[in-house]
């Protein structure tokens, strides 16, 4: 199930994300520029006074993240999901500043006819690309959602580094 | 000032400052207090710094600091970011109180510049207090900080232009309309710089090794600063420039860290240095202006707030929220005041006035607005009594 994640920028304060939980409750959680993380807990989404604060520092704040992200024990309903990929792998795959594919759109780049991954969508500022079309145009900056077995990702990456690109494989 | 003097105010501040810190108060009224106390006009029990060329030049960091960092976090795409709410909400906020604030200035001074200077004071609130005061009090998680938070912004962006002709303006029309011109031109080169410097700026700072690259942001901060003193704009609209031109940089937030320190000694001894010149006595002249600009602040803070907020959706209670953290005044009144004191175009009289209006005003601002902003929960809650319960029935 989607989760309607809003978020907020706070000038001189911060970055505010807030989304409600399945349970009615909302949950705030702040990136202070400092590095300090709050997150505020409303039992109840139109509740005057949160239920409870927590602050972190930042490392505190990644362990956190790790433990509840699956990092140390994977839930169930995560393994399923790896299951139901099968051999299939989605990785992010930024592209470099320095890579020769920028400007080619996915068709002229042939990433999925040389290496066999096939991007589906692409991460970009400030609109993202979903379900990637083949004359979508690869820019700098971007991060690349791709599709395929563990092993086709090295030589993707590699390819998308250096090229060449333009001549026959 | 000699270095023992230094030491002691240095001290003076720090605990002040850690003890209003316990009492959940802000600590620029603090500083200010103490100026007021230490220094050489009323109450004189005890006198232990005199205004000198060197406190004036302290200060003038104080006010260049502050500048900077306001500058830093001045970014184009920051303010776009702000978004919908900075808009309409930041227009009815300055519509309701810089209006009230002229009435005050006009009350006190008479259709003049100074009654100008007074409105910008009584506009601006107090972005330092109001997020402190949001952040202790649990306040961020809530959907209308969005809006205090954007209208702050919004603020400073006037008060910016303000700053540019504050410290030279009100002189012949044509004169001031130049100045004007100047400003925006000022800030305009500023923000175009940040966007097309930025990427060369990033490659020479980024190779500096440490010690040069914290001389060369600080001689780009006190030369920005100088070039616009001499075009008579103010030290501040430089320093805010040279914040605005480095915002775009990726060494924005190392330049953060490394000034940080800075910028939070020399504003206390800034906010102490005006409290220097403020003569207590000067409530027999100044008193009614600062008891009328208190009660129009509440009126416009706290109307303005309620109807921004509910103009952008918000329930009656949470506009009460956004009203309140904006009653609160503190750097930008003290720094267009005191950059006002040396405006040759104001009367002596009411540049003098102005000053001390300004230390009262945030006195008393400062303090009723952190107050408030810790009961405004509980003051909703009875203002506005909730429909809730009926709510629940199933």
């Amino acid at each position: 199930m989607p989760v309607d994640l809003r978020e907020s920028r706070l000038p001189g304060v911060g970055v505010k994300y807030t989304f409600r939980t399945a349970n009615g409750g909302r949950l705030s959680v702040i990136l202070h520029i400092d590095g300090q993380r709050e997150i505020y807990y409303y039992r109840r989404a139109d509740d005057d006074e949160p239920t409870a604060v927590i602050e972190l520092h930042d490392d505190e704040a990644r362990q956190l993240g790790a433990i509840i992200g699956g990092a140390y024990e994977r839930p169930k309903i995560v393994e399923e999901l790896e299951m139901a990929l099968g051999e299939l792998h989605i990785e992010w795959i930024p592209v470099p500043d320095t890579s020769p594919a920028i400007g080619l759109s996915l068709a002229d780049a042939r990433l999925r006819a040389r290496t066999g991954v096939t991007v589906i969508a692409i991460l970009r500022e400030p609109e993202p690309v979903s379900g990637a079309q083949p004359e979508d145009v690869v820019q700098s900056g971007d991060t690349l959602v791709g599709v395929g077995k563990a092993g086709q990702f090295a030589a993707f990456r590699r390819l998308l580094a250096e090229g060449p690109f333009g001549g026959e494989p | 000032m000699t270095l023992a003097e230094l030491a002691v105010t240095i001290a003076v501040l720090g605990v002040l400052g850690l003890a209003v810190r316990g009492l959940g108060l802000s600590a620029i009224p603090a500083y200010l207090a103490a100026g007021i106390l230490l220094g050489p006009n009323e109450p004189r029990e005890i006198v232990l710094i005199s205004p000198s060329e060197v406190t004036e030049f302290v200060a003038e960091l104080g006010i260049v600091f502050l500048l900077f960092f306001l500058g830093l976090e001045f970014s184009l795409s920051r303010l776009r970011s702000a978004g919908r709410h900075a808009g309409l909400g930041g227009v009815v906020d300055l519509a309701a109180n810089f209006s009230l604030g002229l009435v005050v200035g006009i009350a006190a001074f008479g259709v003049s510049f100074a009654a100008v200077i007074l409105a910008g004071c009584v506009y601006v609130s107090s972005s330092a207090v109001a997020a402190k005061g949001l952040t202790d009090f649990r306040r961020l998680g809530d959907d209308e900080t969005d809006l205090v938070l954007a209208i702050l912004v919004f603020e400073d962006l006037v008060v910016a232009f303000l700053l540019g002709f504050a410290a030279a303006g009100g002189g012949e029309p044509s004169d001031t309309l130049v100045l004007v011109a100047k400003a925006l031109g000022f800030i305009t080169v500023g923000l175009a710089a940040s966007r097309w410097l930025a990427r060369p700026l990033d490659r020479a700072l980024d190779r500096l090794p440490l010690e040069f690259f914290l001389l060369a942001v600080f001689g780009f901060l006190v030369g920005s600063a100088a070039v616009a003193d001499e075009l008579g704009l103010s030290e501040a609209i430089g320093a805010l420039m040279a914040g605005i031109v480095l915002s775009e940089t990726s060494v924005r937030e190392q330049i953060e860290e490394r000034f940080f320190s800075f910028r939070d000694i020399f504003a206390a001894l800034f906010f102490f240095v005006f409290g220097l010149s403020i003569d207590l006595t000067a409530i027999r002249d100044v008193g009614w202006i600062v008891a009328l600009a208190v009660a129009l602040t509440l009126t416009g803070k706290l109307g303005g707030g309620w109807i921004a907020g509910r103009v952008a959706g918000f329930t009656s209670r949470q506009s009460l929220n956004a009203g309140v953290a904006l009653v609160a005044h503190a750097e930008f009144t003290i720094i267009l005041a005191q950059l006002a004191s040396g405006n040759a175009s104001i009367d002596p009289g009411q540049r003098e006035d102005l000053l001390a209006f300004a230390g009262l005003y945030v006195l008393a601002t400062a303090t009723i607005g952190i107050i408030l902003m810790k009961e405004s929960k509980r003051l909703g809650r009875v203002l506005f009594p909730s429909p809730r319960p009926r709510l629940q029935e199933p």
